[in-house]
């Protein structure tokens, strides 16, 4: 699960917008988006639920009188949230869980403002209650982890990591982790498990299906899960899940029950991340020239072995090639074994049941 | 002897009569079926003249009445199955002559043995224009137009029958020592006996019975006549607003969204809630183009590719075998339902299921449009244990006259028009409804989440 979008100075996507921006919720001086930023500070809050619980500092702060003029506000601060963050999909999923909850909190309080109260403690005990999820997922996913088991993942899932480090505790697992590039997040996981003792190797991008059949099944965690039953990720999900079909691996997504969403993607375009820019080729061969002197090498250097760290890459991508790359992309449900998530372990069609049960009464 | 050909209906004095009908031609035998119709015709006429309205021009009805009893009482004149029911329906239209009219009828009743597949739902008998029991009139013009498929479609039969049964109710009196609430039933249930002869019903038309029946039994019996019978009408007109008119907006909004600037969207026949869809995506501002994908014999397309034409939208049309020339331009199919199971299986005009396979092959979103209230219980696997075969002849009117003919003479061809099809699941991406966008398989917890039975 990727976090560094928002915390990031670099914000390599398209659509990004300066940080100190002057439009904001327009809440009497509450600046929903700093909320936000506050809340993603503890590094184990995930876009969802700083999301819900920027939008539960909003409420606190909020003046609105009825219940219309809440639900209405709050709208107002989701969309803020979703301008400026680049990659909104995580907390669209977390804002639309709040604000669907909100309407349809019962309205037997005594006063509006015994409401707003009762809303807002039930918000953070929300979110308090949310981060024990992870530990919930972690336990579920130990009854599908056999000893001697060789685990895929991809890039860095806090959900992941808490699952293998719990099971590392219980059975013996060693690790292929992706390097994810560009973000290189792979290195992060690679770190945090090799200090629990599990063995673990960086994988290149390009050699999943070299080590799939190596591999007993894929473990990937999510930014979202959509009405589909298919999963929103970092880029490179998709791939490997295509790989794992084509070598009959199970592969399983991790995902808290506040990133189901009900967007219903029905392409890789057809994802709200995506831009006019992405895949786009460049306008004129003068920038592409500039750009590939910038990077192009005078060495004949050998391309870095299984493990990353042993030495840096002489060629990168620049950054405006970069922003000519997805950083989300979506796996389809048939790809999808398995969903482990707060609510169960659910199969793909499951995610969109549980999904109409939530909100189709809206 | 076998001179006398069928098709004047004339009939001759043959004194083969007096031979076994065993021994017989084939022609002669159908002499002798014609001498004792037209006999019968002569009696059946003052009896059918007092059913109403309904009997139009008596002496073509009766005799069609008469040909499913001939035939089978052993004329192995060879069979064309189906329709017949329908080849009766129409004996009123005024398309054909009243003479070959019945001599299609009589070789149909005669050759229903000889279709070997679909014979299950090929209806044996015509449909008795003589309406059985008190149908009121309105019943027997619907059945009409349904039988010559001047209304056509799911959403419209539905809502059809819906208000010809709120006059029903307003022309209906409760006969004394009777309640509204269990008399009304079997009265609307003769109705519907006369609706379902003239064309199979549809799952629309039967949810939305099934929903009337049950507002019927339960409505009060203190209630004075006149109020329960507006109540009653109340809430049809709020099945039909909820269920259909607004489901159908809110479908609208959401496959909209599905739409892009620069799409080529591909559609196929007719579906009335697509073509919302795309005039309103078109009046939003949406500048894409449409593929309209049309088959014989129904030629529905035409009609959509009028109104859209008539927006403005470009527009490309094209009969189904060509559809694999153009199927990978296409960005998006949108497709209707008439109606859609619990494994997510979608029944819908025949051919739908070979662009929703194609569009598959090419990886191309198949999206379908379908109101809730179209759902069916039970799981459906293919085309074929339950479908509906068009009726014979041309009532489509889709070929140049001349050719009509020669196709029903010929005793060793039989036509077999199905008029649904079935794709599965695994061909369809997602389906729009009023409770949201549903991949296909999870369309069975639909009807719990939103609390309802169907």
């Amino acid at each position: 699960m990727n976090t560094l979008y928002s915390n990031s100075t670099v914000v390599p996507s398209g659509n990004a917008n300066p940080i100190n921006d002057h439009d904001d919720a327009g809440e009497r001086g509450f600046d929903v988006y700093r909320a936000y930023q506050r809340a993603l500070a503890d590094e184990d809050i995930s876009p969802p639920l700083a999301a819900i619980h920027s939008l539960t500092e909003l409420v606190t702060s909020s003046n609105a009188g009825t219940m219309f003029e809440l639900v209405r506000a709050l709208n107002d601060g989701a969309e803020t949230l979703k301008k400026r963050v680049p990659n909104p999909i995580g907390l669209t999923a977390g804002c639309e869980l709040f604000i669907g909850f909100v309407t349809l909190f019962p309205h037997e309080s005594a006063s509006f403002s015994e409401l707003k109260r009762e809303i807002v403690h039930q918000g953070k005990s929300y979110t308090s209650q949310a981060i024990k999820f992870r530990t919930k997922i972690a336990e579920l996913a130990l009854g599908f982890i056999k000893d001697d088991s060789v685990i895929l993942t991809h890039s860095y899932s806090r959900v992941v990591t808490q699952a293998l480090l719990h099971a590392h505790t219980r059975k013996r697992i060693s690790v292929y982790v992706t390097e994810a590039r560009p973000r290189g997040l792979g290195l992060k996981t690679y770190g945090l498990l090799t200090a629990a003792g599990i063995p673990c190797t960086v994988v290149l991008d390009s050699a999943v299906a070299y080590v799939m059949d190596q591999v007993d099944f894929v473990l990937v965690g999510s930014e979202a899960v959509v009405e589909s039953g298919g999963l929103i990720n970092a880029v490179g999900s998709n791939q490997m899940a295509i790989i794992a079909k084509a070598e009959n691996k199970p592969f399983y997504a991790l995902a808290e029950s506040y990133k189901f969403h009900r967007l219903f993607p029905l392409s890789q375009h057809d994802l709200p991340t995506h831009n006019s820019g992405i895949l786009s080729f460049p306008h004129s061969m003068n920038r592409s020239a500039t750009t590939q002197t910038r990077a192009s090498p005078r060495l004949t250097d050998d391309v870095p072995d299984g493990s990353a760290s042993a030495s840096l890459p002489q060629r990168t991508m620049t950054l405006e090639q970069m922003n000519r790359n997805p950083d989300v992309d979506y796996t389809r449900p048939d790809l999808i074994s398995l969903v482990f998530s707060d609510v169960g372990v659910l199969t793909p069609e499951g995610v969109s049941q549980y999904l109409v049960g939530m909100f189709a009464g809206l | 002897m076998s001179s006398a050909s069928p098709s004047n209906g004339v009939v001759q004095n043959d004194p083969s009569q007096s031979r076994p009908q065993k021994q017989m031609t084939k022609a002669e035998r159908r002499e002798l079926q014609e001498k004792q119709r037209a006999a019968k015709a002569a009696k059946a006429t003052a009896g059918s003249q007092s059913g109403g309205p309904a009997a139009k021009p008596p002496h073509s009805v009766a005799p069609t009445s008469q040909i499913p009893r001939k035939s089978t009482k052993g004329a192995e004149t060879p069979s064309q199955g189906r329709g017949s029911l329908a080849a009766g329906s129409s004996g009123t239209s005024t398309r054909t002559t009243k003479d070959s009219r019945v001599a299609i009828t009589e070789e149909a009743g005669g050759r229903s043995r000889g279709l070997r597949i679909f014979s299950h739902f090929a209806l044996q008998k015509p449909a008795s224009y003589v309406p059985k029991g008190n149908v009121h009139p309105a019943i027997v013009h619907l059945g009409l137009m349904f039988a010559e498929f001047r209304i056509c479609g799911a959403n419209a039969r539905c809502i059809a029958t819906l208000s010809v049964f709120k006059r029903v109710i307003q022309d209906y009196t409760t006969p004394p020592d009777n309640t509204l609430s269990r008399h009304l039933i079997t009265h609307l249930s003769v109705q519907i006996g006369h609706l379902v002869s003239a064309r199979p019903m549809s799952v629309t038309m039967g949810n939305a019975i099934r929903q009337l029946k049950l507002e019927i039994s339960g409505s009060d019996i203190d209630l004075p006549e006149q109020d329960a019978k507006d109540a009653l009408c109340n809430k049809i007109d709020n099945y039909i607003r909820d269920r259909i008119i607004i489901a159908d907006q809110v479908i609208q909004e959401t496959a909209m969204k599905n739409i892009h600037d620069g799409d080529v969207v591909l559609t196929y026949a007719r579906s009335s809630v697509v073509q919302k869809v795309l005039l309103e995506a078109w009046a939003e501002g949406t500048r894409f183009s449409v593929i309209v994908v049309d088959s014989r014999p129904m030629l529905e397309g035409k009609r959509l590719l009028s109104v859209l034409a008539a927006a403005s939208i470009p527009c490309t049309y094209l009969l189904l075998p060509a559809l694999s020339a153009v199927i990978s331009e296409v960005s998006i199919v949108l497709i209707g339902a008439h109606s859609i199971h619990s494994n997510g299986a979608v029944f819908s005009r025949a051919g739908t299921a070979l662009v929703a396979m194609m569009a598959k092959q090419h990886s191309v979103p198949v999206v379908v449009c379908c109101e809730t209230y179209k759902f069916s219980e039970g799981v459906r696997l293919d085309s074929f244990t339950k479908n509906e075969l068009a009726p014979p002849g041309d009532p489509f009117l889709s070929l140049p006259s001349s050719r009509s003919k020669t196709t029903q003479n010929q005793s060793n061809l039989e036509i077999l028009d199905p008029l649904y099809d079935l794709t599965p699941p695994s061909s369809i991406t997602a389906v729009v409804t009023e409770a949201g966008v549903i991949p296909p398989d999870s369309i069975s917890s639909i009807p719990l989440a939103l609390g309802r039975l169907i």
